[in-house]
């Protein structure tokens, strides 16, 4: 039985399958996990005439940059007016997904190291709260807070919009910072108080500066879903140049006059930043989607 | 905690300096430094803001769901809050919801909603375990494939729709193309002439976008399974599929409750990729009860309607998740 334990390596290949099959069955997740993505990428550097071809050319024929060169204004075409407005909507985006993030790692982690290191009855009725917003849907709330915020004059502000997006942003920050600070010894912050620090001192002198795992997991996180964020931008938002990506490409999308490849660059771009977040930060992202997934 | 408890010192001084010794500067620091001040402090920022942009709307929300809302009427009584005027409109009580019971359209988005959600909720759940158990086993170029598992789930839903868009166009699609050329079909498909076939696309669509998801946490959970289980599998001569009837898929429970029930919320709250592939057509066939509650709420603008929907919708959801914990959960923790 030892001897078993000690040789076992593959628990879930089938033995049949387990060497050439492995390979078939990983190209398959392959194609089907990068494929779609790919053929995004291939119709952004191609021209729309070529892919009218039938049938349809699976490799780009004439490899052009020319669709980006449009919607980055470089060059002139017929609707550019509509592509142009994925340059202001890319810093709109880039804007309000930098305040998410940067309010998010502030105020969440230091509400999520509250909730690691103090129980009381309070601070456990307000975590239950915290986690019953994060069972709220967010369209729900659209209606009250578009009146809201048209009330106060933050419509179709990027203000508004932050604010709006912390509301579904921050309970993920606050339970996945808590899970990270539950992992760091106490013994750190009674050494640090006995040493004569004040509790602020402590969180920030000692416990921030080992923190950073934790940091980049609800920091990549935050900024991906504020980065994705349609409706409420949709919504909140409706005036021309005021909006995030996603809405302005929902919108070229509407529009039947402008070509598929030019609409096509405009989602590999707005595609880039956060494939890149997921490829460079798997890992701590997989620790924050499991952490902030896994609730009660 | 007992120890840093006893060692908290900052506690007394703080109520002696309550008798009137002290600034207030001194007497805050005393605050902060105490330990359930300092967590306090801590909380504040967050929770102020988790209070305005969502209980107060939410409370605000329900009170729409009773009321006819016009927008241009501001003539009505409204509701003052930290300077800012709310309109309240008009109470109608629950004339809203039993306008919603008696329109059909209400109930066939219901009904295609519920064979929407228990298409994506099955299809997600199997396709994520099965990319899961793939990921688990050793082969070369593993770490690539699992970073690019998070491919589908990082994009924006509008890039996903817009892509897959394209992947399934009539006039230049790559589905068709390879379908073409492999001679499966001899013209190219309109995935979204017919309204069935438009709903299952979206079944499709969603689930290559929500399936990685499901895998990241079937993954976690296939790794916390001891490996002398399925030794002992093995010696008592299990295949692969016994293994996974008998060892995985049990000790997958927690995981697999979790994804059910995460796929289900997820899949009654689908809205974006309506938006951007079918715009809820062709006629209704693909208006499930979340676009029904966005095209009231913001096409037509009618906010009491739309929100009563919207609320049925998260009614749903709760209640699902409990039944959902009640049968899976329950039986787990008794076992």
């Amino acid at each position: 039985m030892a001897a078993v334990v000690a040789n076992y390596r593959r628990p879930l290949a089938p033995r049949i399958a387990s060497g050439l099959g492995i390979y078939a069955l990983a190209a398959l997740v392959a194609i089907w996990l990068m494929g779609p993505f790919l053929w995004l990428f291939i119709t952004s550097i191609s021209y729309q005439r070529d892919l009218m071809a039938m049938p349809t050319p699976l490799l780009p024929v004439n490899p052009t940059l020319e669709n980006y060169q449009k919607i980055l204004g470089l060059t002139e075409f017929d609707h550019a007016d509509q592509a142009r407005l994925v340059i202001a909507s890319l810093s709109n985006s880039f804007i309000v997904a930098f305040a998410v993030t940067a309010i998010n790692i502030v105020f969440g982690s230091a509400a999520g190291y509250a909730y690691a290191r103090h129980r009381s009855r309070a601070m456990s009725l307000s975590l239950y709260l915290v986690l019953f917003t994060r069972m709220l849907p967010v369209v729900v709330l659209i209606p009250a807070l578009f009146l809201m915020l048209r009330q106060v004059g933050l419509q179709n502000s990027l203000t508004g919009l932050t604010i709006a997006y912390c509301s579904f942003t921050f309970p993920f920050t606050i339970w996945i910072m808590k899970s990270y600070f539950e992992t760091i010894p106490r013994e750190l912050e009674e050494s640090g108080l006995v040493d004569g620090c004040t509790r602020f001192q402590v969180f920030v002198k000692l416990i921030v500066p080992i923190s950073g795992p934790g940091f980049v997991a609800a920091g990549a996180f935050t900024f991906v879903l504020a980065w994705n964020e349609f409706l409420v931008a949709q919504v909140l938002n409706s005036k021309r140049g005021m909006t995030t990506l996603p809405p302005a490409i929902a919108g070229m999308l509407g529009q039947a006059n402008i070509d598929y490849a030019i609409i096509a660059a405009s989602g590999f771009i707005s595609a880039l930043p956060a494939a890149l977040l997921a490829l460079i930060f798997q890992r701590y992202m997989v620790q924050g989607l499991t952490a902030g997934s896994v609730k009660s | 905690m007992a120890e840093i408890a006893q060692r908290d010192r900052t506690r007394a001084p703080l109520r002696a300096g309550a008798k009137g010794s002290g600034g207030l500067a001194r007497r805050f620091h005393l605050y902060a430094n105490s330990q359930g001040g300092f967590a306090t402090l801590l909380i504040l920022p967050a929770l102020t803001v988790i209070f305005a942009v969502v209980f107060f709307p939410l409370i605000y929300s329900i009170w729409l769901s009773f009321a006819e809302v016009d927008l241009l009427d501001t003539s009505g009584p409204s509701l003052d809050f930290l300077g800012v005027t709310l309109p309240l409109y008009k109470f109608v009580g629950l004339a809203n919801y039993r306008e919603l019971a008696g329109d059909p359209l209400y109930w066939d988005a219901l009904w295609r909603t519920v064979y929407f959600v228990a298409a994506f909720v099955i299809e997600a759940t199997v396709i994520g375990l099965a990319m899961a158990l793939v990921l688990n086993t050793e082969f070369f170029g593993r770490p690539l494939l699992r970073a690019a598992l998070l491919i589908p789930w990082s994009m924006s839903r509008v890039v996903v729709g817009l892509l897959w868009l394209g992947m399934l166009s009539s006039d230049f699609g790559a589905l068709n193309a390879v379908m073409h050329r492999l001679g499966l079909i001899d013209g190219y498909i309109a995935f979204f002439k017919n309204g069935f076939s438009a709903l299952n696309t979206l079944v499709l669509v969603y689930v290559w976008n929500q399936a990685p998801f499901a895998t990241v946490l079937f993954l976690a959970g296939l790794q916390s399974i001891p490996k002398d289980l399925y030794a002992a599998a093995e010696v008592d001569g299990a295949g692969f599929w016994r293994k996974l009837w008998h060892v995985t898929l049990p000790s997958l429970r927690p995981m697999m409750f979790l994804v059910l029930v995460l796929s289900t919320v997820n899949g009654f709250l689908m809205l974006d990729l309506i938006f951007v592939m079918t715009f809820g057509g062709p006629g209704n066939d693909t208006t499930t009860v979340s676009w029904l509650g966005y095209r009231t709420a913001f096409s037509f603008f009618q906010f009491g309607p739309g929100t009563a929907i919207l609320f049925t919708l998260t009614l749903m959801c709760v209640v699902l998740t409990v039944v959902y914990q009640r049968l899976i959960l329950a039986k787990f923790q008794a076992e």
